[in-house]
């Protein structure tokens, strides 16, 4: 079991960050190789400044608010309870003083961020069973939705535990000395093992690692295309 | 499936990625929003008829045969082979499709479904499996450029047939030809259709106008890219681009027909002369007051359809307002905004195909029918032939007891003599 647990919290992590990255690097570079378009595909009329809409665009979707709202609202507050999870895991390496702009502990939200990021995830899911998104769906849609599912339940519940109900073992510091270790390629996994429920953490970061390796070849690479494409429509 | 076809095939899918096009494969994540959007869809919500839905058979072909994915994981991503099968899927995928791109107004992506259906066009073009009545059409556009001077004098007699009629419209000065033709450094190439309602209110507005114009031997429409082949629609276009030079005119401006104009705008490169349609043209004449027209002589609530290729896809949509309002005091829109109003029905070269199409070109427009209703409007105007002609169809067929015209004959019929 400790040779498990080193396996998934050192070698995966490391393996899994080097195919995220040269991945998306390989995409990206693979789409540049390719011949431009000759031809305009922007959609009129024309509104300008046209940078300023494309980010209006990618970062409001004020196109799916007028088409759907409810589900605008699931994305909005799903993609804002990510970039809050990404600003807590960062200062879990460490603590830099402009996130701390509104003073908090770590995690921003106590708690109520991985709530959120988690209804919208049902929401997500189950809207892939019951709407026209049923039949669009293959099984990349279900896989993607299930590995976030499972990575933010079982890190959600590490931060309720503490959070919610002052569960004192693997605290922030223990949490940033393991994370630290990492990037200073000398792992040191003693601080979060030693709980009876570091196996939530493992689990957390087995299907976080596994998500992270599939993104560039999923269509998570929308993260990546999505101004470039809204770019192309605003001309 | 023959396996030189297959790889023929292939080769015309991958001569067809572009950055743009790579980055619409592998963006969609099949939230569906788009079902919102497409008017086949909303008239007959059957799960193949929405963009996404269409995509995803170019889509799935895209990563059983240029992703990892497909070769060591395929059911990953449902990728498909492609055989006999997949061909008839591609074929109704593409042609259940009007490209009118109301899609990519609702998408967060931008996916344009029609250039991806443009990679299923030219793969039926390659298996010999396309709408053979278009490739006929647009074989019969391009032998008309290549042996145009076969037919020149017979086009200039049957113009000379339809001159009564032009100057019944707008009585021409003595000397002056009611419809030029290869006239030198004309300001105007006009670029029609083949028929005599596009040359005759046309003709009249530009002699109303005393514009220094010529008639092209050439119809505008392209057949080629209804077929979605790259080489017949350039070799159609290059017709009107070689006259244009030939005359070095300073503009060339498309009659109604929104295929033409977006070809010709959008596909033909930096050159000499500007494109414009004849709607943007006859708004510029009544700003300039180069033309009066009369006022409420056509009576009762006026409604405008924007015709997908030049509204949502070529931007002219102030300019047909502009002359409607110059024309009626009872216009109203069918939206608030033009970009949202519905496809007709009729683009992608559904109207050419004629019967073979009517049954589904009729259902798949039911919201479109729906939309000109609400409007309670006694006449439906538009600026493109090919709407025209399913806004007719969808006229009798949905009893929307319209009067459906053409803008262009519209300001032809309000011209004053006095300016």
């Amino acid at each position: 079991m400790d040779t498990l647990n080193y396996i998934i919290l050192v070698p995966m992590v490391y393996i899994s960050f080097a195919v995220f990255a040269s991945g998306i690097v390989y995409k990206v570079v693979s789409i540049l190789k390719k011949p431009a378009l000759p031809i305009p595909l922007k959609i009129f009329p024309e509104k300008k400044p046209v940078w300023l809409h494309v980010l209006k665009d990618t970062f409001l979707m004020p196109m799916v608010f007028k088409a759907k709202p409810v589900m605008w609202f699931f994305l909005i507050v799903f993609h804002l309870s990510v970039f809050f999870l990404i600003i807590g895991h960062i200062e879990l390496v460490h603590v830099f003083s402009i996130f701390q702009i509104i003073e908090h502990e770590i995690f921003l939200g106590k708690g109520f961020v991985g709530l959120a990021l988690l209804i919208c995830l049902i929401y997500f899911l189950f809207r892939r069973f019951s709407s026209e998104a049923r039949n669009l769906s293959v099984p990349e849609d279900y896989l993607l939705l299930i590995l976030l599912l499972l990575t933010v339940i079982l890190g959600s519940e590490l931060d309720w535990a503490r959070t919610w109900f002052d569960f004192g073992e693997m605290t922030p510091g223990e949490y940033q000395t393991y994370l630290t270790s990492l990037l200073v390629l000398k792992p040191d996994i003693s601080e979060v093992t030693y709980s009876g429920h570091s196996f939530m953490l493992v689990f957390h970061v087995f299907f976080a690692n596994l998500f992270i390796m599939f993104f560039p070849f999923s269509k998570m690479m929308h993260a990546i295309f999505t101004i470039p494409l809204n770019k192309i429509r605003r001309g | 499936m023959d396996i030189e076809l297959r790889k023929n095939l292939l080769e015309a899918f991958e001569g067809k990625l572009t950055k743009t096009i790579s980055m619409y494969l592998e963006t969609c994540s099949r939230c569906g929003i788009c079902t919102t959007s497409c008017h086949v869809f909303n008239s007959m919500p059957r799960p193949e008829y929405s963009p996404a839905a269409r995509a995803e058979v170019v889509r799935r072909l895209y990563k059983k045969y240029f992703k990892l994915q497909g070769k060591i994981l395929p059911s990953l991503g449902e990728a498909k082979t492609l055989d006999d099968t997949a061909l008839d899927d591609l074929n109704r995928a593409a042609y259940s499709c009007t490209g009118c791109r109301r899609c990519m107004t609702h998408c967060p992506f931008g996916i344009d479904t029609q250039q991806i259906m443009s990679i299923a066009k030219l793969m039926l073009v390659v298996a010999h499996a396309e709408p053979e009545i278009l490739s006929m059409l647009a074989d019969v556009s391009i032998s008309k450029g290549e042996s145009i001077d076969l037919i020149k004098q017979g086009f200039i007699d049957g113009l000379k047939r339809l001159e009564d009629e032009v100057i019944e419209k707008w009585k021409i000065e003595a000397g002056q030809i009611p419809i030029p033709t290869e006239v030198k450094d004309a300001d105007i190439l006009y670029v029609a259709l083949a028929g005599a309602h596009s040359i005759i209110p046309a003709a009249a507005v530009f002699n109303a106008a005393q514009e220094n114009w010529t008639l092209s031997f050439f119809e505008a429409v392209n057949f080629g890219a209804f077929v979605g082949d790259p080489s017949k629609t350039k070799l159609i276009m290059d017709r009107i681009i070689n006259e244009a030079k030939r005359l070095n005119v300073k503009e060339v401006c498309i009659c109604e027909c929104g295929t033409a104009f977006r070809v010709l705008k959008q596909m033909s490169g930096k050159q000499s002369f500007k494109v414009s349609s004849i709607t943007q043209v006859h708004a510029r004449y009544i700003r300039e007051k180069r033309i009066k027209v009369e006022k409420n002589i056509f009576k009762g609530t006026i409604t405008y359809h924007d015709p997908c290729q030049m509204a949502r896809n070529g931007g002219v949509m102030d300019e047909p307002r502009y002359i409607l309002n110059h024309l009626t005091d009872n216009f109203t829109d069918m939206s608030k905004k033009p970009e949202d109003n519905w496809c007709c029905g009729g683009g992608g070269g559904l109207v050419a195909l004629g019967d073979d199409t009517h049954d589904f070109r009729m259902k798949s427009a039911k919201v479109k029918a729906d939309q000109v209703k609400a409007t309670h409007s006694s006449m439906l105007v538009t600026a493109c032939e090919n709407c025209h002609s399913q806004l007719s169809d969808l006229n009798k067929y949905y009893k929307m007891d319209v009067d459906v015209k053409f803008l262009t004959s519209m300001v032809a019929d309000s011209l004053i003599k006095d300016v």
